[in-house]
């Protein structure tokens, strides 16, 4: 889903590239008042983790491959801001040290990646688990809104690159839908598993309400 | 364990490596504006483009196989993403390949923008594999910081940096010792192990942030990383950033002329 440069018009990676940094700002500045000064090791060191993670590669639907995407791991895990920071320095990083994506679509990435993934993937899990309110709503939540991040994310890329002229809507969007859904199930299985190991063994380390910690917090 | 170091050629005594990391930022940020900007069509430019990076690789004295290595890993993720551009566009279409009877058929407006994004990207990656195979990573997040890049993120990023390969380190031991007990194991097991070991990544890498953190609280750390990085605009950062313009300005010229 990594955009690369030359895909995209001037159109579409600027507006992205402002959008991008200024989502960015209001999440540092947030993330940085609950963190304070733990914001830099801790950042760094989950971005590494993210980083590590996304090279893991498990099975999914027959012979293929997939791997982890993490948006809604994440933000469940550290919430929605330092979870989008920690998304925005692995494509940074992808960006410059492994040319993954383009540096011009760099904003692009982050708005689809960090933005809508990250952050839309954490409201939606908000608004399910909201609505369920069960001891199983937590799963049923991240594992919705896990593949909905996902299919989200790739049609927020289909759709630039629709209004960048290389490709119409109605070829690229339902490509692009079809095959993330399918990517998405695996995503949604494996935030699940990881969330459910966490939560047994480390529940305190988790930012949203778990049904095992009831205790209110600040989520 | 084997990991694909990305500075190590950041080293060579060479005059792309001597130059400012922050004149190299702006140089190959223009150069790559230059190359999305152009035509899909503009296949002399990007003959001409392709010459100037060629230079400029002779320059850095980095092995050609390297940056060609780098290029083949991203490669196959810029034709996936490419694949869909030939199909859909409307107008007349043009005879891609004949199988026999049967003949694949492409609108002629959709397989002239693939060819020119594909041509974009492989040119764009050349010029990002150089600018970061030729500047340690430290200096080009000092260089981005120099520019006005968040400090918050740029010392998240050094951070990151510093981690990565230890963290990464760990979970390719975890995945050979998983392999090497769970063999035959069915797909939902092997799934669910490799949850437990994301996991089990998860709060080792959490609980050494904040081992680190208090460590670095006791050698008093004050939420900022002072670095001892001075940059010096010289003579030839300058030359090299005006002439590269003009040769860019250039290119776009004779592209205009003889390229239609």
């Amino acid at each position: 889903m990594h955009i690369p440069d030359g895909f995209l018009a001037a159109n579409t990676w600027l507006p992205a590239w402002l959008i991008s940094a200024g989502s960015l700002g209001y999440c540092i500045k947030k993330a940085s008042r609950m963190l304070q000064d733990r914001i830099i090791p801790l950042m760094g060191i989950m971005s590494a983790f993210i980083f590590a993670a996304q090279m893991i590669n498990f099975p999914v639907i027959g012979g293929t491959s997939g791997h982890l995407f993490g948006g809604v791991l994440v933000s469940v895990l550290l919430g929605p801001y330092a979870g989008a920071i920690v998304l925005s320095c692995v494509l940074i990083f992808q960006c410059l040290l492994f040319q993954d994506g383009g540096l011009l679509a760099l904003g692009a990435n982050i708005f689809n990646m960090a933005i809508i993934g990250t952050i839309g993937g954490y409201i939606i899990f908000r608004t399910a688990q909201k609505i369920m309110d069960k001891k199983k709503g937590f799963f049923i939540a991240s594992a919705i809104a896990a593949w909905l991040s996902v299919v989200l994310a790739a049609a927020c890329c289909a759709l630039e690159l629709a209004v960048s002229g290389v490709s119409p809507l109605r070829v690229v969007l339902p490509a692009m839908v079809g095959i993330h859904a399918l990517i998405g199930i695996g995503e949604a299985i494996i935030t699940v598993a990881v969330l459910s190991f966490v939560q047994k063994v480390r529940p305190d380390l988790i930012y949203c309400e778990t049904p095992i910690s009831k205790a209110q917090r600040n989520c | 364990m084997n990991h694909s170091f990305i500075d190590e050629h950041s080293h060579i005594d060479s005059f792309l490596n001597r130059l400012d990391a922050r004149t190299k930022i702006i140089s190959f940020f223009t150069l790559i504006l230059f190359i999305i900007l152009s035509r899909p069509d503009a296949y002399f430019g990007f003959a001409l483009y392709t010459l100037l990076l060629i230079i400029l690789i002779i320059f850095s004295q980095i092995p050609l196989s390297y940056i060609l290595k780098r290029c083949l890993v991203v490669l196959p993720f810029i034709l996936m993403t490419s694949a869909l551009l030939p199909f859909g566009q409307q107008g007349e279409s043009i005879v891609l390949m004949k199988v026999g009877d049967m003949s694949i058929r492409v609108a002629a407006a959709g397989w002239l923008i693939f060819k020119g994004v594909l041509i974009k990207g492989v040119l764009s990656i050349i010029c990002l594999t150089l600018l970061t195979a030729s500047t340690p990573f430290s200096e080009l997040l000092a260089a981005l910081e120099a520019l006005k890049c968040p400090k918050i993120i740029t010392m998240i990023l050094s951070f990151m940096y510093r981690y990565v390969f230890l963290i990464e380190d760990e979970a390719m031991k975890m995945r050979r010792a998983m392999k090497s007990r769970s063999a035959g194991h069915s797909r939902w097991l092997q799934l669910k192990a490799i949850a437990n070991m994301i996991g089990v990544l998860f709060i080792r890498s959490y609980e050494r942030g904040e081992t680190v953190y208090l460590a670095m609280c006791s050698r008093g750390f004050d939420g900022t990383i002072k670095r001892d990085h001075s940059f010096d605009f010289k003579k030839t950062d300058y030359a090299f950033a005006t002439n590269l313009f003009v040769i860019l300005i250039g290119i776009k010229f004779l592209d205009n002329i003889f390229g239609r």
